[in-house]
C-alpha cells in the first residue's frame, strides 16, 4: 500500500542516497511528526510507532496466533476434523485429546483448528471481495460524480438497505453444495456497501484537493488521478478499511454456521456450536465442545478490532500517545 | 499579438439560474505583455483566467473566441484544449503550495505530469533542474516529499514546473495572496524574470494587488462585475485612470509616505451588483457618482488612446 520506497530513479537525484539529504538525519526519530522524517524513512517512522503501540501489537500478536495454529496445526494432525471414534464419546479435555472429543467421538481439537483455517479463508475471501467491490465502486462515484455517482450511489443504498442476512439466508438454503469460497462469495457481495460509501466520501472530499485539480489540470486519465494522487492519500483509511470487512465477514459467516447454514463439506468453528448446541451439548455440560470456537471466533474479531484502533493511532499523528 | 479574447461570455450554472461571471470580456494582449488583472472578489477575474484554460463543471461557455498565436483555443471543448495546456497555456494556480500530492516525492510528482503531457522526464530534467538552480533550488528538491519543502519553494516548484514546456500565454491565479510582502515581490520579479528569458510569451497577473501589480505589470487591467471596465499601461491607469471605478478604487489605495492621520480613506460605497440578474446597462451606475441618463445603455469597452480602453460614456 505504500507507494513511498517504491521510487523510480527518475525522481531521486544522482546524489548517492537519493532522498534524505545529510541535514535532515539530524531529525530525531521519535519527531511527532510525520513531515519532520527524512523521505526515505517514512515507513520507517511508521514501524517505530507501530512497534510501540501496545494495542496494536497485542492484537497483531493474537492474529498471527491463530493464523499459524490454523495454518500449520491441522498438519501435525493424524486425522480430519470430522472423523468419527477418535477417542471415548464425550470425553473432557485430556492429555492426548486437548480439547475432549464430541458426543460421536471426534476430535474437537481437530475440529477447532480446521475451523480456524475457514475462519481465516471466509474472512480474506469475504472481506477481499467486499473491499474489492466497495473500492470500485466508491472511487468511481466519488471521482466521477454527477449521474456516475447517482447510479452508483442507488445501487449501494439499495444494497445497504436489503436484509443481509435473510438474504445470505436464502441462498444458502437454495444453494445445494455449500463450499466456504461459495459462502464467502455472498457474503462479501452482500457486505461491500458501506465500505463503498466510506470511499466515496473520502474520494469527494480528496478529489476536491488542489494537487488533484492539477493532476485534472495536465490531463492525466481519471485512473491514474485515482490510483496514483487518491489512494495513496488514503492508504491507511483503506487498508483498516480491510481489516474491519474482515472482521465482519467472520462474523456473518459464524451467524449463517450457527444457524445450520454453513460449508457442507468441511467444519468451521460456527458449524461446531451449530453441532454443539444441536446434540445438547448445553444440557449435558459439554463446554470443551462450544467453548473454544466461540473464544476463538471472539478473541480473532476482538483483536482485529483492537488492532484497527492500534493502526488508526499509527497512521494518525494526532492520536499518537508516544 | 499573442492572445486576442473577443466576447467571452462564461456563466456558473446554479438552480437559481445561470450567474453572469463573465460577461463579455474583450482584450488582446501584445507579445511580451504581463498584464495584471485586478478587480474585487467575484468581479470575474479569476473565470477570465480560468476560462482560458479549463472550465470547471459548473462553468458554462455561452459565448466568444480566443485565439492564442493566431490559432483559436477550443476552450469550450476540455478534451481538445488538453494538447494546448501547459505547451501553450500553462496556469500557476492559486493553490500553488498545495498543487504537490503529499504522497509522491516533488520529482516523480512532475514526471508523472509530463508524462501525462507525453513529455519524456528525462530529456527535459536538465532544463528542468536549470530552472530550478535559477529560482534557488537545488536538484535535491526532486527527491524531497512536498512537506519538507517550505511553502516559498512550493510555490517556485509549481511555478517552474507549470512553466517548463514554454507556454505561450501564463496564467498567474493569485499567486501572490498567500505570501508575507517579501515573497510576493521575489515571486513576481522571478515571474517577470520567466518573461525576459523567454519561458513565457505573455502573462495574465490576476491579483487584488494594486500595488504589486503596479511594481511587474505592463499594462492593468481592471474588471469589475463580470466585465472588463479599463485597460492600459500601468502607469497610466494608476496615475490618470478615466474609469471613475478605477478611479475610486485606486484613491481606496493608502500610498507609503503620506499619512493619513487626518482623513480617513474614502471607499466605494454600495456594493456590486448580483451577477445572477445584472441590471442592465453600466454595472457600476448604482454606485457611480457620474451616472447619467445614458449609463442605462450599455458602454462599449472602447480605446479611447492607444492602447487604452474604458468602458465608460464619460472617458
Amino acid at each position: 500500500m505504500s507507494t513511498e520506497q517504491a521510487g523510480p530513479p527518475t525522481g531521486a537525484g544522482p546524489a548517492p542516497g537519493g532522498g534524505g539529504a545529510p541535514p535532515d538525519a539530524a531529525v530525531p526519530a521519535g519527531a511527532p511528526l510525520a513531515a519532520a522524517a527524512p523521505a526515505g524513512r517514512r515507513g520507517g517512522e511508521l514501524a517505530y510507532f507501530a512497534l510501540r503501540n501496545g494495542k496494536l501489537v497485542a492484537g497483531l500478536v493474537i492474529v498471527l496466533f491463530f493464523l499459524l495454529v490454523g495454518l500449520f496445526a491441522p498438519m501435525l494432525l493424524p486425522h480430519g476434523p470430522n472423523e468419527y471414534d477418535i477417542g471415548p464419546q464425550g470425553a473432557p479435555p485430556s492429555a492426548e485429546l486437548w480439547l475432549g472429543t464430541t458426543r460421536f467421538g471426534q476430535d474437537v481439537y481437530a475440529q477447532f483448528v480446521h475451523g480456524l483455517r475457514s475462519t481465516f479463508l471466509v474472512g480474506l475471501l469475504g472481506g477481499g471481495v467486499a473491499f474489492a467491490v466497495g473500492m470500485v465502486v466508491g472511487f468511481v462515484a466519488g471521482y466521477r460524480g454527477g449521474w456516475v455517482d447517482e447510479v452508483l450511489n442507488m445501487i449501494t443504498n439499495v444494497v445497504l438497505v436489503l436484509p443481509t442476512l435473510a438474504v445470505l439466508i436464502i441462498v444458502a438454503a437454495y444453494l445445494q453444495a455449500r463450499g466456504v469460497a461459495v459462502q464467502s462469495l455472498f457474503i462479501g457481495l452482500t457486505s461491500w456497501p458501506w465500505a463503498a460509501r466510506s470511499i466515496r466520501a473520502q474520494t469527494f472530499s480528496l478529489s476536491s484537493r488542489d494537487f488533484v485539480d492539477l493532476a485534472r489540470l495536465s490531463g492525466r486519465s481519471s485512473w491514474k488521478i485515482i490510483f496514483r494522487d487518491i489512494a495513496p492519500n488514503m492508504s491507511s483509511y483503506l487498508f483498516m478499511t480491510f481489516i474491519l470487512l474482515f472482521g465482519g465477514a467472520v462474523l456473518i459467516a459464524a451467524g449463517l454456521d450457527f444457524i445450520g447454514l454453513g460449508p457442507t463439506d468441511g467444519t468451521s468453528l460456527g458449524l461446531m456450536m451449530n453441532q454443539a448446541v444441536n446434540w445438547g451439548a448445553l444440557q449435558l455440560g459439554m463446554w470443551w465442545w462450544f467453548v473454544p470456537p466461540g473464544l476463538g471466533i471472539t478473541a480473532i474479531v476482538g483483536a482485529l478490532y483492537v488492532m484497527n484502533v492500534g493502526l488508526d493511532e499509527v497512521f494518525n499523528p494526532k492520536l499518537r500517545e508516544t | 499579438m499573442s492572445l486576442k479574447v473577443r466576447d467571452l461570455r462564461v456563466y456558473y450554472r446554479t438552480l437559481a439560474g445561470d450567474v453572469k461571471a463573465l460577461d463579455g470580456a474583450d482584450f488582446e494582449l501584445a507579445d511580451g505583455e504581463i498584464t495584471g488583472l485586478v478587480g474585487e472578489s467575484g468581479s470575474g477575474k479569476s473565470t477570465l483566467g480560468k476560462s482560458l484554460i479549463k472550465l470547471d463543471g459548473r462553468m458554462r461557455y455561452v459565448s466568444g473566441t480566443v485565439e492564442l498565436d493566431g490559432a483559436e483555443l477550443p476552450v469550450r471543448d476540455s478534451a481538445r484544449m488538453n494538447d494546448f495546456r501547459f505547451r501553450e497555456v500553462s496556469l500557476i494556480p492559486q493553490y500553488a503550495m498545495s498543487a504537490m500530492n503529499p504522497t509522491r516525492k516533488v520529482g516523480r510528482m512532475i514526471a508523472d505530469l509530463l508524462e501525462s503531457r507525453g513529455e519524456r522526464f528525462r530529456a527535459l530534467r536538465p532544463e528542468l533542474v536549470r530552472r530550478l538552480e535559477l529560482v534557488g533550488l537545488g536538484e535535491q528538491v526532486l527527491g524531497r516529499y512536498p512537506i519538507e519543502l517550505s511553502g516559498g519553494m512550493k510555490q517556485r516548484t509549481v511555478m517552474v514546473l507549470s512553466t517548463l514546456l514554454d507556454p505561450s500565454l501564463l496564467i498567474a491565479d493569485e499567486v501572490t495572496s498567500a505570501l508575507d510582502v517579501s515573497n510576493q515581490r521575489a515571486v513576481a520579479e522571478t515571474l517577470a524574470g520567466f518573461r525576459d528569458r523567454g519561458f513565457v510569451k505573455s502573462m495574465i497577473f490576476v491579483t487584488h494587488d494594486v500595488a504589486l501589480v503596479n511594481q511587474i505589470a505592463d499594462t492593468i487591467t481592471v474588471m469589475y462585475a463580470g466585465r472588463l471596465a479599463e485597460k492600459g499601461p500601468a502607469k497610466t491607469v494608476v496615475n490618470s485612470p478615466r474609469h471613475p471605478y478605477t478611479r475610486m478604487l485606486i484613491s481606496a489605495l493608502p500610498e507609503v509616505g503620506v499619512s493619513h492621520g487626518e482623513r480617513r480613506l474614502s471607499g466605494i460605497p454600495g456594493s456590486p451588483p448580483a451577477l445572477l440578474d445584472p441590471p442592465a446597462g453600466c454595472r457600476f451606475r448604482d454606485r457611480c457618482p457620474l451616472a447619467f441618463d445614458k449609463c442605462e445603455q450599455e458602454p462599449p469597452f472602447a480605446e479611447v488612446e492607444p492602447d487604452h480602453s474604458v468602458a465608460c460614456w464619460k472617458a
